[in-house]
């Protein structure tokens, strides 16, 4: 009987959550998140405390005062000062810096997120990539080792749980520099109390987001490489390319050759190199670099923010996934 | 089933729509005037509590001292938590729970701290503000 009564709770709960995401349908991935994770833990409580599941959902609010709460929250308040990427829609920003932002493709000048991308993948990202590559291979290493005696297992635990909690660090780092939200709810591992030792152990391997991150430690190490070498590339050429107008006008030489060498040649009435074996380009030819490099830069800042979103989206993915949907969670 | 979960079944089965309805202007004081005296609330809540303090024992103390005839939605309680959060005005740990998984729980910070006197201040005199001047047009004074 009591089962019963837990079952058609369970359900009813699960109707709520499903009606509350599809009235949050097409707000931020996180902010949805977040929303459930609340709802499914309150009523989860509140219906341990002794209230009937009808009572608890009564009390909670319906999912369109819910939903429209947490889209109100978000719109109206200054929280997500280290995302922009989400608000710029409902937030009026001050209107020097929505023109500067809003400009056709020099805009990516003002862009904050372009800049972060930069920063992330030409710098911090990498670098962070490095250490949980390492990381991940070191101890996935051993957990393969001894996986034929016990110690393994537990291992295995350490390695997923370190992959969790190195992917919710990523998902901050993410956050402020390439303006992709993630959500602030931690969804707890379905399952993992009031349940022995091993039961214990066994939730944490079959929860898909153990899985997911410790996937995203080892496949992030290639990407980020991939994407460190673009970026890199991209901004030390253009800035190089920007430099020569202004290296011109210092009347700084570009190279410095040596003379023997025979290299020789004639351009726009000069020769190159000159007498002293110092390159100095023509001012034409200086200027017309300086552009090209602008352009290429302006470029690589919109690369560089395409990245940005898609790498963003997919550490918000991984720190979405829903085990739930298919274990949902237990209410007695 | 009770009544509310067959109502909520319907609208699952239902084609989903948006019809926007714009809020008329009483609606919408209502609203500006609960966000704000709701996070004072909140805080407060959160301050008096001498543990850190989960969010469905804040939802249960708001709903149980809740006047008559207003209605507090507890659900509203955690869009608040979470942005005063991200302003850095609660902090959160998780504590573990007997009852079942481990539990966000909530701090004042020492910003939280600072706000919510301040708000205490305002709150106080513009109450006292405010029923002197409805005094005059309800004969309460």
């Amino acid at each position: 009987m009591e089962h019963a009564e837990s079952t058609t709770a369970h359900k009813i709960v699960r109707l709520y959550i499903a009606q509350l995401a599809l009235e949050l349908e097409g707000a931020d991935a996180a902010l949805r998140h977040d929303a459930i994770i609340d709802a499914e833990q309150h009523l989860s409580a509140a219906i341990l405390a002794g209230a009937t599941a009808d009572v608890a959902i009564t009390e909670y609010g319906t999912p369109a005062e819910i939903a429209r709460a947490y889209m109100d929250a978000d719109s109206t308040h200054r929280s997500w000062r280290s995302a922009p990427a989400a608000t710029e829609h409902h937030t009026v920003a001050t209107p020097t810096r929505r023109h500067l932002h809003e400009i056709p493709v020099f805009g990516a000048w003002f862009d904050r997120r372009a800049w972060g991308a930069i920063a992330y993948f030409g710098a911090v990202g990498f670098i962070l990539s490095i250490g949980y590559f390492i990381w991940s291979v070191t101890i996935g290493s051993l957990v393969i080792g001894l996986a034929p005696i016990v110690i393994g297992i537990p291992l295995l635990v350490l390695l997923l749980g370190s992959a969790r909690a190195l992917c919710l660090f990523e998902g901050k780092v993410v956050q402020l520099f390439l303006g992709v939200r993630m959500p602030q709810r931690t969804q707890p591992i379905q399952g993992a109390d009031h349940v022995g030792f091993w039961q214990r152990i066994w939730c944490w391997l079959r929860d898909v987001r153990s899985w997911l991150s410790l996937g995203y430690l080892l496949g992030n190490f290639p990407v980020s490489l991939v994407l460190f070498v673009i970026i890199a590339v991209l901004t030390a050429s253009s800035v190089v390319l920007m430099s020569l107008p202004f290296m011109h006008f210092a009347g700084a030489p570009i190279a410095q050759v040596d003379l023997d060498s025979g290299v020789n040649i004639q351009a726009f009435g000069e020769t190159i190199p000159d007498e002293n074996g110092e390159v100095r380009l023509p001012l034409i030819v200086s200027i017309g670099l300086g552009v090209v490099g602008f352009l290429m830069f302006t470029g690589t800042l919109w690369i560089a923010r395409g990245f940005g979103w898609m790498y963003g989206h997919v550490v918000q993915a991984i720190q979405v996934a829903r085990p739930q949907a298919v274990n949902p969670p237990r209410i007695q | 089933m009770g009544k509310y979960s067959e109502l909520l079944a319907k609208q699952y089965c239902t084609e989903y729509t948006t019809n926007f309805v714009p809020p008329d202007i009483a609606d919408k004081l209502l609203r500006d005037l609960s966000l704000g005296t709701a996070w004072l609330v909140v805080l407060a809540a959160i301050a008096r509590a001498a543990t850190p303090i989960h969010g469905y024992e804040i939802a249960r103390q708001l709903a149980d001292e809740a006047p008559e005839g207003l209605s507090f939605k507890q659900g509203t309680l955690y869009p608040m938590l979470r942005s005063m959060e991200a302003d850095g005005l609660v902090k959160s740990t998780l504590v573990a729970s007997h009852e079942g998984p481990a539990r966000k729980c909530f701090t004042l910070t020492a910003e939280g701290r600072r706000v919510l006197n301040a708000w205490c201040e305002t709150w106080r005199s513009t109450n006292k503000w405010v029923n002197r001047v409805l005094g005059g047009i309800d004969g309460t004074r």
